[in-house]
Formats: structure tokens, sequence, C-alpha cells
């Protein structure tokens, strides 16, 4: 381990009454990573995205941001240190239109970053949406929806990007275009952390692979690695 | 000084209290903890149990009997008004919060344009004793223990029922339940009766201790309310047990020394505290007590 | 000048086609003209039934934009009203008596708002706390007015009155002009009017559409880096001054108050202008207050005891049949008929 760690997970754990949802979870994403976290449902990836963006509290364990521990941070607080979540079930602004959502998405994480016009063109332009439009977001075509929701993540100027299953729903085609637009923003700088179940699309873009089972890491290793291991399709299959 | 007198009086103090604070709850608890709805007819509902205990027992029905047909009354009234009006609010709190409002609105000058501004009070049953330079209401002693009564009633039917194994899965998991052929509407219905009887019971046995009159109802909906908001929703008996003890031990002390309305601004300001500490009341710390001794 | 205009004109509320504006003028030219054939008397009704609209459209503003209900604003109106009767009482004779008076009343609105909304709202508590306990509050506040009896009951040499509450409140005054009869009619107006529009373009600025963020996905805003809690607390100020600013007119209107006023029926009042005329739209609400208001006193002329339960039976079958409020689902079922001729209609209803 050369360089430090961007975002760290120290023993994480987690309960939600009676099912252990994160249990040990150590966790090391370095600067400009471009991680894939896979694990069969169930697993706990989602549970560990809200443990890293500070919308649950650990029960044990920490997190730390830039070798900074931000486990009592809130999570609009860790927003504002540079973090970004889309959710599993899109959470772009349903009722307002695409300029209404990206409006208010440049104007969040104000303490970083300046040049809201500047930033909300950018949003707009990685994945070619057209403002013009009044239409509430809802009424966009699935993928285009999702795909507003990461350009609102993009507009407040964070550094590191935790993408939960973002081309959930979308066709291999439009799967392939997130995954060359996410690879483009990995090139610029942006440390990227992507909950998928699309095997294509993590064989694209992983550099890293982390799997998950019961709340625990079960593996971690390059694609090739990973996707070598029988052990790893076994969880899948529900076998282990 | 009469030390064993004070230390028995300040004991009794607290107690009626905490069964005070219990007792005008309870119903409201029952209904928050299965539905997350807050049923500001509450105060209403116990009227109600009050006028029907107030009607029967000047009809010559011994008084025991008037409160359990205050229950049973009540209990009905609130099945129907489930199935007419609450039940489109689900899932919409604050819409709940308002049409219970509007009901509360209607059922207390509803019941003042109807009944008149008074109705014949009904004197305290039973006695008071002295010990040494003090002296307690044998009625509110009778009033502890039925407090105690009630929470062992809805133990029991909590943990022991059918009903009660039904109820318990539809608040973790409606959607789970139903899977497994729970008949959840049917759940909500009787839960919501169980509130409303148990409000119209606690209105009738209070009837004793105070004015019949249409806007009685009002004097409980602050204590009631504080009580639910410190217990919390996640565990309906542990929050409104522990939530009366502890704000009884606030309430008792300052109401003794400085008066009975500050014992109530001491008691919202104890709410203020504890949801800043624990914002989802007691209640849930309990269970995250338990869970973690459980778990070693 | 343009921006203002904007801001006035956006979508946050209700109508802004020509047609509208035009309408909108001839209701204010009739309200100025009032007093030509109005008697004194029946503009002092009508100045009460406007003075309600602030408090309203705080309401609206906390429960409608942001999410957030409070059964408690008549305490700030209250509050304002108890406060200004206790320092203009005591500067009576002093011309600026009142002026101070009135800002007193809307800095212990400030207040008192900001020391409770922090408990409430940087404790992050579940959504139906608020209504419940800033109901216990105000109930609280009630009752400690209402045991204020007698002469030790006092500040300065104004006394609180107790239940009977406090008489002899000066009028406003700037100089001096003594604000009484027509010339209140026209104070009460001016300031429901700027109150209104001061709105109007909040909610429309920038800071208002977080509000309009908060209320379509708390957990969204606040994953995009805004502290949801200084902006539910800075709206819940807002409101609680604007309930201190009807509290203030009402008080200067009539020239006294009672404990009564923030009581649990009165409590109730606000909450059912609001949701009668639609919460999530500030003119919906201002329309529905004045109405409502006239209601009310048509009512008591013809025997108050019916009052509250008719009050109720509306509320309840608003909550029923008309969710979103009978006003803005008017307005909405009206965009909807215009737009009906383009394929895409958009509907702008919510629950």
């Amino acid at each position: 381990m050369t360089a430090a760690a961007i975002l760290r997970a120290e023993a994480l754990a987690k309960r939600f009454g009676g099912i252990v949802a994160a249990s040990g979870i150590n966790l090391a994403i370095r600067p400009n990573e471009l991680r894939c976290i896979i694990g069969p449902n169930g697993a706990g990836k989602s549970t560990l995205f809200s443990l890293l963006c500070g919308i649950y509290r650990p029960d044990a364990g920490r997190v730390l941001l830039r070798g900074e521990d931000v486990t009592s941070v809130l999570a609009f607080g860790r927003v504002r240190m540079g973090l970004g979540l889309t959710f599993q079930t899109n959470r772009a602004y349903h009722n307002l239109s695409i300029r209404q959502n990206l409006e208010i998405a440049t104007r969040g994480a104000h303490a970083r970053a300046s040049e809201p016009e500047k930033r909300f063109h950018y949003a707009l332009s990685i994945f070619g949406l057209d403002a013009s439009a009044e239409t509430p977001a809802r009424q966009l075509p699935h993928h285009k929806l999702q795909w507003l929701e990461i350009a609102m993540v993009l507009a407040g100027g964070p550094d590191i990007l935790l993408l939960d299953e973002p081309t959930a729903g979308m066709s291999p085609d439009e799967t392939m275009q997130t995954a060359r637009v996410l690879q483009h923003l990995n090139h610029t700088g942006l440390t990227i952390v992507v909950v998928e179940h699309d095997i294509a699309f993590v064989r694209e873009v992983a550099q890293v692979v982390t799997v998950l089972h019961h709340g625990r890491i079960f593996a971690e290793g390059s694609v090739a690695e990973i996707t070598a291991r029988e052990d790893v399709r076994e969880i899948y299959l529900g076998r282990a | 000084m009469d030390v064993l007198g004070l230390i028995v009086s300040v004991l009794y103090q607290f107690a009626t209290n905490a069964a005070f604070l219990l007792l005008a709850a309870i119903g409201l608890i029952v209904i928050l903890g299965m539905m997350n709805i807050i049923n500001l007819a509450h105060g209403e509902l116990m009227m109600m149990g009050a006028y029907t205990a107030t009607i029967a027992f000047h009809r010559g029905i011994p008084f025991p009997i008037a409160v359990v047909l205050s229950f049973i009354v009540v209990a009905l009234f609130g099945a129907l008004l489930e199935r007419l009006v609450v039940r489109r609010f689900y899932g919409r709190e604050l819409g709940a919060l308002v049409v219970t409002w509007g009901v509360s609105l209607i059922m207390g000058q509803g019941t003042l344009i109807l009944f008149g501004p008074f109705m014949p009070a009904i004197s305290i049953p039973a006695g008071s004793f002295a010990l040494g330079l003090y002296s307690f209401s044998v009625y509110w002693i009778v009033l502890i223990a039925l407090a105690v009564l009630i929470i062992l009633a809805l133990w029991w039917i909590y943990q022991r029922t059918p009903f009660g194994l039904m109820a318990r899965a539809t608040m973790q998991n409606p959607a789970m339940a139903r899977a497994l052929g729970v008949n959840t509407d049917r759940i909500y219905m009787a839960t919501f009766a169980l509130g409303a009887g148990l409000a119209g019971a606690s209105g009738a046995l209070f009837a004793p201790t105070t004015s019949i009159a249409p806007l009685m109802g009002q004097q409980f909906v602050a204590p009631a309310f504080i009580t639910v908001v410190v217990g919390g929703a996640a565990n309906v008996l542990a929050g409104a047990v522990g939530s009366s003890l502890l704000l009884s031990a606030v309430k008792t002390p300052v109401g003794l020394i400085l008066g009975a309305f500050l014992g109530t601004v001491a008691l919202l300001l104890t709410a203020l505290i504890v949801i800043r500490l624990m914002p989802d009341g007691i209640s849930a710390r309990l269970q995250a007590i338990a869970e973690r001794r459980v778990r070693r | 000048m343009r921006t203002l205009i904007g801001l006035i004109n956006g979508p946050e509320d209700i109508g802004r086609s020509q047609w509208f504006w035009l309408l909108a003028s001839a209701v204010l030219l009739v309200l100025f003209l009032l007093p030509l054939w109005a008697s004194e008397f029946q503009s002092s009704n009508i100045a009460y039934y406007l003075l309600n609209i602030p408090m309203a459209l705080g309401l609206s503003l906390l429960w409608g934009y942001c999410g957030v209900l409070s059964f408690g604003q008549v305490a700030y109106f209250g509050m304002a009203g108890y406060a200004y009767g206790v320092i203009a009482g005591n500067l009576a004779g002093n011309t600026w008596g009142p002026l101070v008076g009135s800002l007193g009343g809307l800095a212990i609105c400030a207040a008192t708002g900001a020391i409770f909304g922090y408990f409430v709202f940087y404790g992050r508590v579940q959504n139906w706390i608020v209504p419940i306990l800033t109901l216990v509050f105000t109930l609280l506040l009630e009752t400690f007015l209402g045991q204020t009896a007698g002469y030790q009951w006092r500040i300065g040499h104004v006394q609180l009155g107790g239940y009977n509450g406090m008489t002899g409140i000066p009028s406003f005054q700037l100089g001096s002009e003594i604000f009484f009869g027509y010339p209140f009619y026209y104070f009460t107006l001016a300031i429901t009017l700027a109150c209104y529009l001061t709105c109007r373009m909040f909610v429309n600025a920038r800071y208002g559409k977080v509000l309009l963020a908060i209320r379509e996905d708390v957990i969204r805003t606040e994953l995009l880096g805004y502290d949801i809690r200084a902006c539910q607390l800075g709206v819940f100020v807002m409101a609680a001054m604007l309930s201190g600013m009807s509290g203030l007119l009402y008080v200067q209107w009539g020239n006294y108050i009672t404990p009564s006023q923030v009581g649990l029926f009165q409590a109730s009042l606000p909450v059912i202008w609001v949701a009668i005329g639609g919460r999530e739209k500030l003119l919906a609400v201002a329309i529905s207050t004045f109405a409502l208001n006239w209601l009310n006193y048509a009512l008591s002329q013809a025997g108050n005891e019916y009052a509250p339960v008719i009050m109720g039976a509306l509320l309840l079958a608003v909550m029923l049949f008309f969710p979103g409020g009978i006003i803005v689902t008017l307005a909405a079922g009206r965009r909807r008929r215009e737009r009906s001729r383009v394929p895409i209609s958009a509907n702008e209803e919510s629950t």
C-alpha cells in the first residue's frame, strides 16, 4: 500500500434488529481508483454506502475521509468534504424539471466549490442532458433519469463518487455508455466506487473488485482474479 | 418531623403522577406504536369515556361496570372512526394528525351542543386514609394498581395471544405479515379500537377526579402528548412505562416545590432535552440496550 | 427591477398569466377603494380578515413548502401581542413606543422560535413530534397567561390580566400619526400585502428552492450538501415572526388580547385555513384565510356554538376529498384544462 487511502472503512459493523448488515468491514479506496463492489442481494452493499456517507451511524468501527475520522460527521458534512452518493432507487427530484434538479444540486455543497454556472453546464454536458424542457423529471426515460441523478451529484463538484447500482434497468447499450462516462470521469481524477450486478459493466470499468457477502468482505482483487474464483461464483448462485 | 410519613407521601405523589401520565397516554401510545399515527382526538375519546361512565353511573350502574362500559363504547366508536376516516391516511402521518384534529373539534363542540356545558359530577368513590400528618386517597391507590394491571394485561395480550403475535408482526413489517396471511386491515382496526377503548376507560377512571365538561379532554392533551414524545414508538409498553416513570420523577419534586404549573413546564423541558439526546424516545434506547445484552 | 418581477412572477405560487395579474389588480383596487363605500366598522372587519394572513403564510411556508407541521403558531401570535402590550403600554406617551413595542414583539418571536426550533430540528426528530411539541408549548403558554390575574402579575405598570387578558393596548403610531379606523385598515392592507409579496419572492428565490427540495426528498437534499436542520430552523423562525406580525396587527386592531388567543381552538385555526386553501401555494392560503375568517364572522353572528363544528367538518371534508386543498385543486384543474391541447400535461397536484 503506497498511496494513502482517500476513503477508508475500519472494522465497520451495523445491525438492524437481528440482521447483521455489516460486520468487520475493512475497506481502503485509493485516490483516483475505480472500484466495483459486487455481491448477491442482501450482502450489505447499500448499507455499506449508507455507513460511508453518514446516513447510518455504525455500531462499531470508523470511517476516514482523507485520513480524517468522519464517523461522527453528519451526511451533509461529508458531502461538503467531497463525497457524492447516488441511491439504489432513483432519488432525483421527480416532480421538478432537469433545470430545477441541477440548480438545486449546484448550490448544495457550496462550501467546496465555486462557479455554479460552470458546474451546471458541466453536469449537463457529461451525459448530454437537455435542460430546456420544463417537464417534470419523472417523464424522462429511465436511463436518463439515472444519468440525471449522477449529473446532480457531479454538479456539487465531488472528489469521490459512490454509485449504487447506477445501471439497474438500463439496456446493454446504455450500460456501456454509462461505463464510458465513468471511465472518462475517472480519467479526470475522480475516485469512483460503484455497486454493480452487471458483470459486463464490472469487467469494462473496474480496476479493483470487492466482493461482499453476508455483511462481510468475502474477496478483493482485480477483475480477472475475482471472476476466475469458483467460490465467488458459488455465493452468487447461492450455494455457499 | 414525621419522616416516614413524608417519604411515603412523596412516593405516593410519585406513583400517582406516574399513574396519571400512564393512564392518560396509554391509548395514544398503543395507536402510535402500531400505525405511527398520532390521534389528536385522544382527549375527546377520553371525554367520551367520562361522559359514558357518568351517564351510566347516574342511571344506577355501579362505577366499575360503568368503566368497562366506557371501554366498550369508545372502542366501538374508535373502530368506526378507523374504518371511515383514519384508514385513508396510512403513510400520511401529518394528514392523519390534521384529520383527527378535525374529528376532535366536531366531537368537542358536538358534545357541548348535545349535552350542554355541564354534567353532574361523580364523587370519588372510597374515601381517604391518613398516615401520620399525610392523607392519601384510596381511589388513587386503586388507579395506581389499575395502571399496573393495564400494563400487565397489555403485555399479556401482545406477548401471549395470537392477536398479539399478529399485531407485533404487523408493527415490524406489514407487507411481510400480509404475505404470511395476517389480515392487517383488521389488526389496524382492532388496535385503533383498543387504543380508543383504553382512552375511554382512562377518561372514565379520571371522571371522579375532575369536572365533567365537553372540553375536559383538553387537560389531558399536554401530559399525554409529552409522555408519548418521551416514550417514542419503538416499543409500546417500554415506552409508556419508562416515560411515565421518568416524567413523574421530574414532575413530582418540581411540582411539590414550585407548584403544579411549573411541574408541567418541567415536563415540556424534559421532553425537549430527551428528544435532543434520544430522538426516537426512551423506548428506542431501551430496545437498543436490550438487543446489545442479548448479543452477549 | 427585472429580477424583482421575476421573483414575484415565479412558478412556486398560483397565478402567472396576464389574466391573473389583471384579476389581482382588480381585487387590489377594490380593497384599496373599500373605504369609499364601507363604513369604518366594516373596514375594521375586513382588516381583521386580512391581519390573519401573515400567520397563515408562515404556516404555509413551514408546512406546505418545507414539510414541517406546527400546531402552535398562535403561541407567537400571542407572545408578540402581549409583548407589544407590555412595551408600548409602559412607553405610553412616547410617540415611538408602539414602534419599539412592535420590534420587541417580533424579536421575542424570533428568539423563542430559534431556541425552540434548535431543540426540535437539531434533534432530528421524527415528523410527528413537531406538531405535538408546538401544540404543547402553546397550551402551556395559555395556562401560564391564564393564571396571571392580580396586581402582582405585571411588567412595569402593565398588568397581564389573567384570563380576562390585557386591555387598553395602545394603537400603532408612527410619529404623530395614530392608526385607527380607516388609516388602520390601509396600514393592515399594506403590511399584509408586503408580507405576501415577500413570501412569494422568497419561495421563488434560491433559498426558497431549497425548501422545495426538502419537501420533495429530504435524504436526497441532505446528500447534496444541504444542512437540513439549519434550513428548517430558518423557516421556523420566519414563520414565528410572521405569526408575530399577525399578533401585532391584532392587538393594534382591537387594543386587547386574552389567553384564549393561544388556546387549543385558536391553535387549530391556522391549520384549518392552510389545509383548506392548499398548503403548498401561498395565494391559496391567503384567499382561504380571508374567506374562512369571513365565514367565521358570519357564523358567529348566527350563533357561535356551531362554528367549531362547521370548521371541523369542513376540515374533514377537505382532507378526505381535496387533500391538496380546495383552491390548489381548483387552480391545478384549471391549468390542466388550459394545457389539454399539449400532449404532455404536467400534473402538479400533490398531497
